[in-house]
């Protein structure tokens, strides 16, 4: 059809939007960290960045971030890809399994924390209580007071309520592998084992990919679980960047410096997003 | 192909493990909302209620203003997911059905505005709002969630609109349909069930946000769901069977719907984000 140029005229709603509402504030955000605007006197300067490199609490942040997603998005990779493996089999009941499998995604992350919180609760909590029980350990564990062991709860909350984001999407990814594929490899005397290494694999590295990138930004996002299940602490031991940020801005004051923080996050973010949208580039998404 | 039976005692096998370990932490909410103020706080913890009572769910409703809080969320979620989707249908059928210079540009730039961190903008964006005072209204956080969850209903409903052979808008241009014409009578009523998904998915990110919520709010009024259940935390004493019932309250929205629509909600959301 000969008026394409129409095209931009739809579009134009929400681009607006997003210029307004999402790009305004994210160049904002990158000129406040370097003290340029909203401030009594605009002067350039890098010293937020500068300072960042030297707070113990920042970079131990940064640590806490990076390994809570290496350990989090490695879960979840894991068991999606086991339980997509399960739902993907002529079972029965195949509806009840799936609902099943999805529900820890559809509890929203504060209230997921919240709940873990309890559980993990030194007197009352679930996990202390059927460790008595069972006679695995005779006294009560703090488990969200002690620093290893609040930051591995947390990782363990977040593990749960994540993976089926992760599951559906190797689910759809398992679907779309053509049936002829692993009759062949019957025909060829593999094992159960050798499809999977040589027809699944394969076929599902790009799935793999695409959620490997999502939920790793998912979960370099993710604020509200810490925030309600430790809010940090104890001490620094649980604290990410999101929840360092946002205290920075919007509880101490620290503008630039709170601003700073959330500019590396979103730079890192865009390096690990450029395969997915390099894909999208090529229009294979 | 058949299996062994061993194969499959191992297959019901981990399928029951990962039953008890998704529901395991729904169970201890559920429960725990149920007990009395005095059972929540016993040690070791009881399995099942010695006493079912629903006094955590009547404090809940009628003490804490609950039902203002889910009336907001409510309020916040809904207006997000029908703006965004709005929004969204002119935007999908764009770059649906219209081949201009620039598309596959400005396709990924509105995939690529879903990996911004909320914290970057919401500063910027709280300030926004103080200057044009609407901090502290629900509008302005409906206009920041609307902006979040509109990427997505573009992609989502891009991908409905593409599965609707091109046809169908032929035939309405040759019967004199505008191009308005054609996206709200022809192709907007073929993409309903995607468009349903799409609106139930955004009203989700929404119900869920804390970090927003807690940013631009500072009206215990206009407190939303999520943000009401984490302030009753900080307040007093951890009353569990309390915070529980208010737990189970801002999930069964979610869950319902969830479980209501996942066929839709699964197939829409697998196209969107995967596309071989």
């Amino acid at each position: 059809m000969r008026d394409n140029y129409k095209g931009y005229l739809f579009i134009l709603p929400a681009f607006l939007m997003l210029v307004l509402i999402l790009g305004f504030p994210a160049v904002a955000a990158v000129l406040q960290s370097f003290n340029l605007m909203w401030v009594s006197k605009p002067a350039f300067t890098v010293g937020a960045y500068q300072a960042l490199a030297q707070d113990p609490e920042f970079l131990r942040s940064l640590l806490n971030t990076v390994l809570f997603v290496t350990v989090v998005v490695s879960s979840h990779l894991a068991i999606g890809l086991g339980v997509a493996l399960l739902l993907n089999m002529d079972i029965r009941f195949k509806w009840l399994w799936r609902v099943v499998a999805i529900l820890p995604w559809t509890m929203p992350d504060v209230i997921g924390g919240l709940v873990w919180r309890f559980m993990f609760d030194t007197l009352p909590g679930i996990v202390n209580s059927l460790l008595l029980r069972t006679g695995l350990s005779t006294e009560p564990i703090d488990w969200l007071g002690r620093p290893d062991l609040a930051f591995a709860a947390v990782m363990l909350a977040e593990s749960w309520r994540g993976y089926p984001y992760a599951m559906l999407i190797l689910l759809a990814g398992l679907q779309a592998i053509p049936r002829q594929q692993y009759e062949a490899a019957e025909l060829d005397g593999c094992s159960a084992f050798q499809k999977f290494l040589y027809v699944t694999m394969p076929n599902l590295k790009h799935m793999f990919i695409i959620a490997l990138v999502l939920d790793t930004i998912w979960e370099s996002r993710l604020f509200g679980m810490v925030y309600s299940m430790t809010g940090g602490g104890p001490g620094y031991s649980t604290q990410i960047l999101t929840l360092l940020s946002y205290k920075q801005y919007f509880q101490f004051f620290n503008i630039s410096y709170g601003a700073a923080m959330a500019v590396v996050l979103a730079t890192v973010l865009f390096f690990i997003s450029l395969p997915y949208l390099r894909m999208s580039m090529r229009q294979r998404i | 192909m058949r299996k062994p039976a061993s194969v499959w005692i191992f297959i019901y096998g981990a399928l029951a493990v990962m039953f008890v370990y998704n529901l395991l932490p729904f169970f201890w909410m559920v429960i725990s909302s149920f007990k009395s103020e005095m059972e929540a706080t016993l040690f070791p913890a009881t399995l099942l209620p010695d006493v079912f009572t629903t006094e955590a769910y009547e404090k809940m409703w009628l003490q804490e203003g609950f039902l203002l809080y889910f009336k907001n969320s409510l309020i916040v979620s809904l207006s997000t997911a029908v703006l965004s989707s709005l929004v969204g249908i002119f935007a999908g059928y764009g770059f649906s059905r219209f081949r201009f210079r620039g598309r596959l540009t400005l396709m990924t730039l509105f995939l690529a505005t879903q990996m911004i961190p909320g914290v970057l903008l919401v500063g910027p964006y709280f300030k926004m709002l103080t200057i044009f005072n609407m901090y502290d209204t629900l509008s302005g956080l409906i206009l920041a969630q609307t902006s979040i969850t509109l990427p997505f209903s573009v992609w989502m409903i891009k991908g409905y609109m593409d599965t609707v052979p091109i046809e169908i808008d032929q035939a309405a241009e040759v019967d004199g349909a505008s191009r308005l014409q054609t996206m709200f009578l022809c192709i907007v009523p073929l993409v309903l069930p995607g468009l349903v998904a799409t609106m139930i998915f955004a009203f989700l990110l929404s119900w869920g946000d804390l970090l927003w919520a807690l940013c631009l709010i500072s009206d215990p009024n206009k407190q939303t769901m999520t943000l009401g259940v984490t302030q009753l935390v900080g307040q007093f004493r951890v009353f569990w069977s309390e915070i529980m019932a208010a737990t189970v309250i801002a999930s069964v929205i979610p869950a319902t719907l969830y479980l209501l629509l996942q066929r839709y909600l699964v197939q829409g959301f697998t196209e969107a984000a995967v596309k071989e």
